[in-house]
Parts: C-alpha cells; sequence; structure tokens
C-alpha cells in the first residue's frame, strides 16, 4: 500500500463528515438567498452549476497530473488516482452540464449556445468520456495505464488549443463570467462560496472513496491470481 | 534518422507492393463526397457552397482514420511489433517513419481526390491551387501527428477500429477548424489568413512534440 493510498483511506472518513455538516448549512443558505429581481428562482443555480465546474475541472487536471506522474514514477497508486479523478472529474462535468441548460432556457431562452466556454467544457467532456472508453477497452492493467496517462496528458494538452480555435470560429462569449468581481449581489457570496466549499469537499470524497475502491479491487485480482497459481496455499 | 528512413521505406514499399490503403482511403473519399452530394439540398445555391470547404475535410479526416487504422495492423499480425520495440533507436523515430509514410498516403489521397472535387463542383480554382495545397499539408500534418500516435494506442486495445475515431476526433478541433477557415478563404479566391494558419502550424507543433515524446509509451514491449 503506497502512501497515495494510505491518504485516500486516511481521508474517507474526515471529508465525509465535512460534507454531511457543510451541505445542510449551504442548502439553508441557498433557500435563504434573496431571489434575484429580473431572473427570478432560476438564478439560483448558480450555488451549483459553477461549483461543479471547479470542481470537474479540477478532476481533470488531477488526471493528467496523475497520468504523468505514473509515467515518471510507474507506481500504479497514480494510476488509480489518475482514473478515479477521471471519473469524479465526468461526474461533475455531466451535472454541469445538465444544470447549464436549465439555467439558459430560463435566462437565454434556449437550451444551448455554442458560446466559447460551453463549447470547450462539452469537448472536454468528449474527452474524458474517449479517456473512460479507453480505459475499459484495454487489456492488462499496466499497458492501460500507460495508454490513458497518454491520453489524458494529450487531452489536456488541447485546451489551450481549443481556446484559441474557438476564438477564432467566432464565439462570442455570452457565459457570464465566473470570476467578475461583484457579479453576484449582495447576501449571495456567502450561499455562493459555500457551494464551492461544498463541491470541492464533495469531490475529494469521492475521488477519495473511489481511490480506495480501485485499491480493494487491485488487491482482490492480485490475491485471486495468486491462489490460482498456488491452489494448495489456501 | 536512419530508423526513420528504413521505418518510411518498409510501410511505402508495402503499399506500393499492394496498394491496398491508398485505394481504400482514395475511394472512401470520393464516396463521402459523392454520398454528401444527396445529403446537401438540391442545386448549387450559395448556401451548398458555404459547406463545400467542410465537406472536404471532413472527407478527408474520415479516410485518414481508415488509413491510419490500417497502420498498424500489418504490425501486429507477425508480430513485427515486437520487432519495432526492441529496434536498438529511438522511439521517436520509429514513430517519425510511420508519420511520414502516413502523410504520404494521406497527401496522395488528397491530391486525387481534390482533383475529382474541383473537376464535380465546378470550383473555379485556377491560381489559388498552391495556396489549397499548402493548407492541405498544414492539416495533414497535424491529422497524422496525432492520428499515428492514437493509431499505435488503438491497436492495442479490443475494438480497435472504433477505438481510434473515438480517441482522435475529439482531439481534432482545432485541426479541422483552422483547415476549414483556411480552405473556405481559398476557394473564395481570398488571400490566406493568418489566424487559421497560425492555429494550423502552432497546433501541428504540438501534437508533434506530444507524439514523439509519448510514442516510447505506447510501443513499449
Amino acid at each position: 500500500m503506497s502512501r497515495l493510498d494510505r491518504l485516500a483511506r486516511a481521508a474517507v472518513r474526515p471529508t465525509g463528515v465535512a460534507l454531511a455538516l457543510a451541505a445542510p448549512v449551504w442548502l439553508w443558505l441557498v433557500a435563504r438567498a434573496p431571489l434575484d429581481s429580473v431572473q427570478g428562482v432560476v438564478q439560483k443555480i448558480v450555488y451549483v452549476h459553477p461549483p461543479c465546474a471547479f470542481a470537474a475541472y479540477l478532476g481533470f487536471a488531477c488526471t493528467a497530473l496523475g497520468g504523468a506522474l505514473y509515467l515518471w514514477r510507474r507506481d500504479e497508486a497514480w494510476d488509480r488516482f489518475a482514473a478515479s479523478s477521471a471519473e469524479v472529474g465526468v461526474l461533475f462535468c455531466a451535472l454541469v452540464i445538465a444544470t447549464g441548460p436549465l439555467w439558459a432556457r430560463g435566462t437565454w431562452g434556449r437550451w444551448w449556445s455554442w458560446d466559447l466556454r460551453l463549447t470547450l467544457t462539452l469537448l472536454l467532456f468528449l474527452v474524458f468520456l474517449s479517456y473512460l472508453l479507453l480505459r475499459s477497452f484495454t487489456e492488462g492493467s499496466e499497458r492501460t495505464a500507460r495508454f490513458a496517462a497518454v491520453y489524458g496528458i494529450a487531452g489536456l494538452a488541447l485546451v489551450p488549443l481549443n481556446y484559441f480555435a474557438i476564438e477564432l470560429a467566432g464565439g462570442r462569449s455570452i457565459h457570464p463570467e465566473n470570476l467578475q468581481r461583484g457579479s453576484l449581489g449582495a447576501g449571495m457570496r456567502a450561499p455562493f462560496w459555500t457551494g464551492v466549499l461544498v463541491a470541492l469537499v464533495a469531490f475529494a470524497h469521492l475521488l477519495a472513496r473511489r481511490v480506495e475502491l480501485a485499491w480493494l479491487r487491485d488487491r482482490a485480482e492480485r490475491r485471486a491470481r495468486e491462489t490460482e497459481a498456488e491452489p494448495w496455499a489456501t | 534518422m536512419r530508423v526513420l528512413l528504413a521505418v518510411l521505406w518498409k510501410d511505402l514499399l508495402v503499399e506500393w507492393r499492394s496498394r491496398d490503403r491508398v485505394a481504400a482511403m482514395t475511394v472512401f473519399a470520393l464516396l463521402v463526397v459523392v454520398i454528401f452530394q444527396f445529403a446537401a439540398p438540391p442545386g448549387a445555391s450559395p448556401e451548398t457552397r458555404t459547406h463545400l470547404p467542410g465537406l472536404l475535410w471532413l472527407a478527408w479526416v474520415f479516410s485518414a482514420i481508415l488509413g491510419l487504422n490500417r497502420a498498424f495492423a500489418l504490425e501486429l499480425e507477425n508480430d513485427a511489433w515486437a520487432g519495432l520495440a526492441l529496434a536498438p533507436a529511438d522511439r521517436g523515430w520509429i514513430y517519425l517513419g510511420k508519420a511520414v509514410a502516413g502523410l504520404a498516403l494521406l497527401l496522395a489521397v488528397q491530391l486525387v481526390s481534390a482533383g475529382a472535387f474541383v473537376l464535380g463542383f465546378d470550383v473555379p480554382l485556377g491560381a489559388a491551387a498552391p495556396r489549397l495545397a499548402a493548407v492541405a499539408v498544414l492539416g495533414a500534418f497535424g491529422l497524422t501527428a496525432i492520428g499515428t500516435l492514437l493509431a499505435a494506442v488503438a491497436a492495442r486495445t479490443r475494438y480497435r477500429e472504433v477505438m481510434l475515431p473515438l480517441l482522435l476526433l475529439p482531439l481534432l478541433v482545432p485541426v479541422i477548424l483552422g483547415a476549414v477557415r483556411a480552405t473556405a478563404a481559398v476557394l473564395a479566391q481570398q488571400p490566406l489568413p493568418w489566424p487559421p494558419l497560425r492555429l494550423l502550424i502552432v497546433t501541428d507543433a504540438v501534437f508533434l512534440i506530444v507524439s514523439v515524446l509519448c510514442f516510447e509509451y505506447v510501443l513499449d514491449e
């Protein structure tokens, strides 16, 4: 058991407790937050959608980082970390892509726009879906780890290129600036930043659980192989 | 460098003796163009004209995928893969040999299908031909640079032919976008616009560097 696995196992419980404590506070703050005078109740998506987006981007960055560290150190723990962050990142990204249109329909009047940020997020989502497909279609854990690492790095290297590509395509941005100063009205800041905190804690918790699961699965497989090789040992 | 030339020579020789990859790719590119003719609204209205550059590049991308799927098939058949992996050389050179061979095939296909395209859609090309060729080369470069790396990955997975487009297409956005923009300008008899060209050149460079560095981990064994 490497240090990373031990860290993940140790983090499962504290992050779970933190999530259980922070989530009700966040819900209460969101319920109490003032209604937007123009957009109405649909504006409350801002307490869910951007926090999930932060968690999704963090997940994809962790995937590339884990992949690069795996190629460098050849430690299986980094591969488990990369695979787990990709899965959790895809989950959060799916939430982002699902909640965005709900708000857009109410505010822009249509579900989707080929806006710079929307398109980039969708492309990242597709790249990491392909990443998960690649993992499940490759045989042999060592080969899977290598291939996935290469693809994860290539996927992240694509982000700046796509950024310029879509800008070139004249992707006029109608998406609100997330971190623009003062874009959140009075009384909206506390629920927003609590939402970010909840999303990041939820991300950490799911990631820790997923890493632990991957480690348990690998151990079970290794033991099954060992008993197969020496049936008299049991 | 000698490794590059050896791999390139081997691939081109094998292709010259059978000619099946180039033939399949060319016929496929032509078929896509013809099929699109039925999918597009009838008559050469200005609207269908604006779709021509995109159509041309989609045909090239699909036929490139077809060819790339075969790029490592021969290597797998007789365990020649192990021979490549054991070659006492930097694997970046092996990659470059494979990629240059793939690029040569794709350029041949592009030449033939672009000719048919110009005749079939009555595109007044004339003096714009060298510019179109430059855009085609830049686009094909990026396509084969990342495509060869991913073809080597896809060749070792379970659903080879399915896996390659799934891996490749989401990464191709900057190449397709830059190439289609530049081609549209060329077909409209305008000078080459710099922004899409710059995008193509930067993307080509990034894909080439990533692929040369990563190929070692793909061929490994």
